[in-house]
């Protein structure tokens, strides 16, 4: 089952294990200049706020109540990324599926269910603490940037040359019960889990530690960041797809979100310059985990301040290349990607 | 508070605002006897059936498990549901009976997953 509680979704799996949970939420951070420079880790600037779709039915368009879920609000150009964590002691492993308008924000290719046999479409925490953009090329990822349907900014409309979908979708698959009990439970582990990845697991949620419809948004593709999608160490096998949960995260306008729930959207994220030059820290995470290649389809895809300029629009706004001058380290298991603004 | 005290109250806080809310014209409305509605209200016969008392709150804008419960009944999609997971559903029931409300909802409220 899929639990909402304090902005947060809780992927639990009782019949798997007991101790078969996860957590995951999505964190409001600055969009990063979008100029082929690749940047850090931006910060968390705390949780979007997240809704039950059933709760507002009535105000909500007909694909919306279909496809179920949850919906948070996002200014127009705004940036998200994703967090994800689970229990401390048991360190318990999940293969996700992320996508963006139903296509795959690791591998490009459209949504499946299923995890791909012949080539890793998924992140695995709790080696992957987070996700903050498409996987373009290896190490580095572009950036979750909400645009409107209907303009062809979005990664969606780029591939299928159609924006029907939107928002972000999500499905969870927990390892299976005998390969964790063989892994993580069997007494006298030659190699027991790491303190350092169990620790990660545990990164509170508000920081990075180591029809009169509203308009459906989508994600498009910003500014370029390092950031590695880790190599599934353990294998297709070990998940067990008879039992995975999977969530529609709608994309409301922040401007009609109010119109929706009667409640303020958060403010407006800083600009990356207002944040810089506040003397703020941005972000490394270092780990030596092998990573996964860029998705071919998603490598070419044109990012939102190119595509701006190729239709003629004016600039992309806050987007002057910043030199980030503190840059904390965040190793595997360590701290911080503290995001207080 | 009976099962008919309850119809009886809420029927004459409607009749205040209007008079549609006569034992008589409700009656006719959910089809039965307005004799046999007035019996129900002064407690000397039992309650309807399901489908009478279904009838009602909707006509009086109730809670159709609520009035059912009053009633000393389980609607019928519910007796089936239980029926078909007998035991887990009686331990469940057992283990949520004290419970605060806060708690229950969090459990009944699931994410729910449709069609994409």
């Amino acid at each position: 089952m899929i639990e909402l509680l304090h902005d947060q979704l809780t992927f639990r799996f009782p019949e798997v294990h007991e101790k078969a949970f996860c957590h995951i939420e999505f964190q409001r951070t600055l969009r990063i200049p979008d100029d082929n420079q690749p940047y850090p880790l931006p910060p968390g600037l705390g949780q979007f706020p997240l809704s039950h779709v059933d709760d507002y039915a009535d105000r909500l368009p007909a694909s919306w109540r279909k496809h179920g879920g949850v919906f948070i609000p996002m200014y127009q150009s705004e940036a998200l990324w994703i967090n994800f964590s689970g229990d401390y002691h048991s360190g318990y492993p999940f293969a996700i599926k992320v996508a963006a308008g139903k296509i795959n924000a690791v591998s490009g290719q459209p949504w499946s269910n299923e995890l791909d046999p012949d080539s890793q479409d998924y992140v695995v925490i709790p080696g992957q603490p987070w996700l903050d953009g498409f996987n373009v090329t290896e190490d580095y990822i572009r950036q979750f940037i909400a645009m409107p349907l209907g303009e062809g900014f979005t990664a969606e409309e780029q591939i299928t040359g159609e924006g029907e979908y939107g928002g972000l979708q999500i499905i969870v698959y927990p390892m299976k019960y005998e390969e964790y009990i063989e892994r993580f439970e069997k007494p006298a582990l030659d190699s027991p889990p790491l303190e350092e990845d169990l620790l990660l697991m545990d990164m509170p949620a508000f920081c990075r530690k180591s029809e009169g419809p509203p308009v459906e948004m989508g994600l498009a593709p910003g500014g370029l960041m390092r950031q590695k999608i880790v190599e599934d160490e353990f294998g297709l096998d070990v998940w067990d797809q008879e039992n995975g949960l999977r969530c529609f995260i709608h994309l409301a306008n922040s401007e009609q979100y109010r119109a929706i729930t009667g409640h303020r959207p958060p403010h407006t994220p800083p600009s990356a310059k207002q944040y810089t030059d506040a003397g703020l820290p941005w972000f490394d995470y270092y780990d030596d985990q092998p990573a996964l290649a860029g998705s071919v389809a998603l490598g070419k895809l044109t990012s939102l301040a190119a595509m701006t300029i190729q239709k003629g629009k004016s600039l992309l706004g806050d987007n002057q290349p910043v030199e980030p001058k503190i840059i904390k380290q965040v190793r595997r298991g360590k701290t911080v990607r503290d995001g207080d603004f | 508070m009976t099962f008919g005290d309850y119809i009886r109250e809420r029927r004459e806080a409607l009749k205040v605002a209007d008079r549609r809310y006569s034992v008589r014209q409700v009656a006719q409305r959910i089809g039965v006897e307005p004799a046999y509605l007035s019996k129900i209200e002064r407690n000397e016969v039992a309650p309807p059936s399901e489908a009478k008392i279904r009838a009602l709150a909707e006509e009086l804008g109730e809670d159709a498990d609520v009035l059912l419960a009053m009633a000393g009944k389980v609607s019928s999609d519910l007796q089936e549901i239980i029926r078909k997971r007998p035991k887990l559903f009686a331990e469940l029931i057992r283990e949520l009976k004290s419970m605060p409300d806060h708690a229950i909802l969090r459990i009944a409220r699931e994410v729910r997953d449709g069609e994409w």
